[in-house]
């Protein structure tokens, strides 16, 4: 029996280093957190930050990259090694949530004193949600806007001050900019046939009435459509299809395209490279009175169902929302909150780009959600690059969309 | 027990043994993944499930789906173009060059060890060189064909469906060039002096030569290096991720990528799974072809 107990809690406490970690004190509890942020980036800093105070948790960082996150945290997740914490990009969450593999938070959120949902933008708290409950907190976020060349809408006669609001204004000042003897595009934005493309494209669909459980709708058609006489009047170059949104970006700041459709991520880089004046609109709507919307990206946090500290993973995310006010000053990144404003950089073409962005992402919607939108996805994707090749109508790329859609949403 | 040692150390035992090891390392690691792949192509996996082995049975389920879809076929063609287009031209230059450098003129081995630089550099640094080598707007060799007039406006090389998958060759073609010529090379060298010598004296000129000498005395080496261009063009990935993605809408889309796309990108395992087995298939084929092509050889 004496052999028995001690053989007992010699298991026990091998199991217990093992939880806790050797380097642990003994009374601390681990919760393992995996994102893909660098060390300049918000995770590892908070967690540092975080582990400073000694509340009784210990948080562990492991860095992931991009191309691995998701295969990475299902083979975790299904072999029983997933962490307590991870950061999952938005379109990917509802595949997660819907499964039963995130844990449902919104008790935790509603009884929460520091974590406050109508604090959140609609639109990266809806990439969170699965079946009207709260699977996550959205990270940061960003959306996309219009920006543009003032210098080039001056010499060709266009008024700086007014930039187009809406498609025909927006057709209509790329044919004027566009300059094929000066090697100037009136556009850049990017069709690519991956994730990037229906980031890009969906926004469109949104403000014509369309989403992409209605992606052959009229509206979306006409969105298509003026996708199409932009790239067959050759107004953005060719290799809008197979270009990113970074390297389109970049023609605009090296003044081979006047106006170029991307997101927040891009100041920086076009404060330091762009040689001429610059400004940022709110992306244009099919017509004046139309409703507004654009696209949303970035990372969610979420707590993996089978943790076995539930309640101390709740306290480290609602760590990371009380600091979400840093979130801009110390790491550049747009906290996905209403209620946090920007604080002035001091940099005069970057604050007032800011000012447009963060009024364009009360319009920004999620990708899906749902758990196979990277299916959903492809088939917008291959409806773009069908049309805009010339090989099919855009409304029977659509029509063709709608049906691999159906399929998908049974 | 004594018989059987000293059949171990010499004797049946021996080749036995000689033959089961590398069998033995053959089934492990290429024999179970191949028949893994060809059981999850019969099954419905999803991300889920991937860690366990007993998943749901669904027979020919997954190849019936995949052909239904309408890009299916078009991939099979793109893939048959850039294997036979890839491996031309990677040999007829190979080979060009690998004779040009066995003329043997001062500096000849030197120049030759350059030309490999192409073949020491990873895949994904020569698709972006490429990426913006074939650049429409702003590429070198748009550039170049403007110049020299060949072309009036620019070719939207990675851009354009009908020179997509061709720009993906063009580039595949220059990163496999040098390992085909220097395995020619080493073909051409193994090659007896004396037989051309007594051609000579027989009379034979320079074409003669080649067709009854230098080709077949090659036979082996170019029978191995389009077995061996086969398998390289058609693992080839690296470039198709770095200048085309794939697009514009499939046009220069390959089963290796697209494979590559299923399981990752779409989370669809079965299905990318899938595409492997059809490879296989085609792979296999190939290898027979190869292995009876070179059954008769005699050395010499």
């Amino acid at each position: 029996m004496a052999i028995r107990g001690s053989a007992i809690l010699g298991a026990l406490a091998l199991a217990g280093v093992s939880l806790f970690g050797l380097s642990a004190k003994a009374e601390d509890v681990t919760i393992n957190v995996w994102s893909l942020d660098r060390d300049i980036q918000p995770a590892p800093n908070l967690i540092s930050d975080f582990n400073k105070l000694n509340t009784g948790i210990k948080v562990e960082y492991r860095q992931i990259q991009f191309d691995d996150v998701v295969s990475e945290a299902m083979r975790a997740y299904s072999t029983g090694q997933a962490p307590d914490i991870i950061a999952i990009d938005n379109p990917e969450h509802a595949l997660f949530s819907s499964r039963g593999a995130f844990l449902d938070l919104t008790d935790m959120i509603a009884k929460s004193t520091v974590v406050k949902t109508s604090n959140y933008f609609p639109g990266p708290l809806a990439s969170t949600m699965w079946d009207g409950k709260n699977y996550g907190l959205p990270k940061a976020t960003n959306t996309i806007a219009l920006y543009y060349n003032k210098d080039m809408f001056k010499a060709k006669g266009l008024d700086p001050s007014k930039p187009p609001q809406t498609w025909d204004e927006l057709v209509d000042a790329a044919r004027k900019l566009t300059d094929p003897s000066a090697n100037v595009y009136g556009l850049a934005f990017s069709a690519k046939a991956n994730e990037e493309g229906t980031f890009q494209f969906l926004p469109w669909v949104q403000m014509a009435g369309g989403s992409y459980e209605h992606i052959n709708s009229e509206g979306a058609v006409k969105a298509l459509d003026i996708w199409k006489t932009i790239i067959t009047e050759k107004l953005a170059s060719p290799d809008t299809l197979t270009r990113g949104q970074w390297d389109s970006t970049g023609t605009f700041n090296s003044g081979n395209a006047a106006m170029a459709i991307s997101g927040p991520w891009e100041l920086d880089r076009m404060v330091s490279e762009a040689k001429f004046d610059w400004g940022v609109a709110l992306l244009p709507v099919p017509e004046a009175s139309a409703e507004r919307s654009s696209a949303m990206g970035d990372f969610n946090w979420a707590i993996f169902s089978n943790t076995q500290h539930p309640a101390e993973a709740f306290k480290v995310l609602e760590y990371f929302a009380s600091q979400d006010v840093r979130m801009f000053k110390d790491f550049g990144q747009l906290p996905a909150r209403s209620d946090i404003a920007i604080p002035e950089t001091g940099v005069p073409l970057k604050d007032a780009a800011l000012k447009v962005f963060i009024e364009q992402l009360k319009f920004a919607k999620p990708r899906g959600p749902h758990p196979e939108w990277p299916k959903i996805s492809k088939a917008i994707q291959d409806a773009i690059q069908a049309a805009l090749t010339g090989q099919m109508t855009s409304k029977d790329a659509l029509d063709q969309a709608a049906e691999k859609i159906k399929a998908v949403l049974g | 027990m004594k018989r059987f040692l000293s059949s171990m150390i010499d004797g049946r035992g021996f080749d036995i043994g000689l033959v089961g090891l590398p069998l033995a390392f053959l089934l492990t690691l290429s024999g179970l993944p191949l028949l893994y792949n060809i059981a999850m192509s019969l099954q419905e996996v999803d991300m889920f499930s991937l860690g366990s082995f007993w998943r749901p049975f669904v027979g020919l389920k997954n190849y019936r789906d995949l052909f239904a879809q309408p890009e299916t076929w078009p991939i099979l063609v793109n893939t048959a173009t850039f294997v036979v287009a890839s491996i031309a031209g990677q040999f007829l230059v190979g080979f060009g060059l690998a004779l040009f450098f066995w003329t043997n003129f001062p500096g000849a081995s030197w120049l030759r060890g350059l030309f490999l630089v192409s073949w020491v550099m990873p895949g994904l640094v020569v698709g972006a060189i490429w990426n913006w080598i074939l650049s429409g707007d702003f590429g070198v060799l748009n550039f170049i064909l403007r110049e020299t007039g060949l072309i009036d406006g620019n070719i939207f090389w990675r851009s354009d469906p009908g020179f997509s998958l061709w720009a993906v060759i063009i580039a595949n073609i220059w990163l496999g060039t040098s390992f085909n010529m220097i395995l020619l090379s080493v073909g051409l060298s193994s090659i007896p002096r004396d037989l051309y010598e007594a051609s000579e004296l027989d009379g034979a000129n320079v074409w003669q030569r080649f067709w009854t000498i230098t080709l077949p005395m090659m036979r082996s080496s170019i029978g191995a290096i389009i077995a061996l261009g086969l398998i390289f063009t058609l693992q080839q990935f690296d470039l198709f991720a770095a200048i085309t993605s794939g697009g514009p809408n499939n046009a220069s889309n390959v089963t290796q990528y697209w494979a590559w796309d299923l399981s990752f990108r779409q989370y669809d395992f079965a299905k990318g799974a899938t595409i492997s087995v059809i490879m296989i298939v085609f792979v296999m084929i190939a290898s027979v072809v190869y292995v009876r092509s070179t059954r008769h050889e005699v050395r010499g």
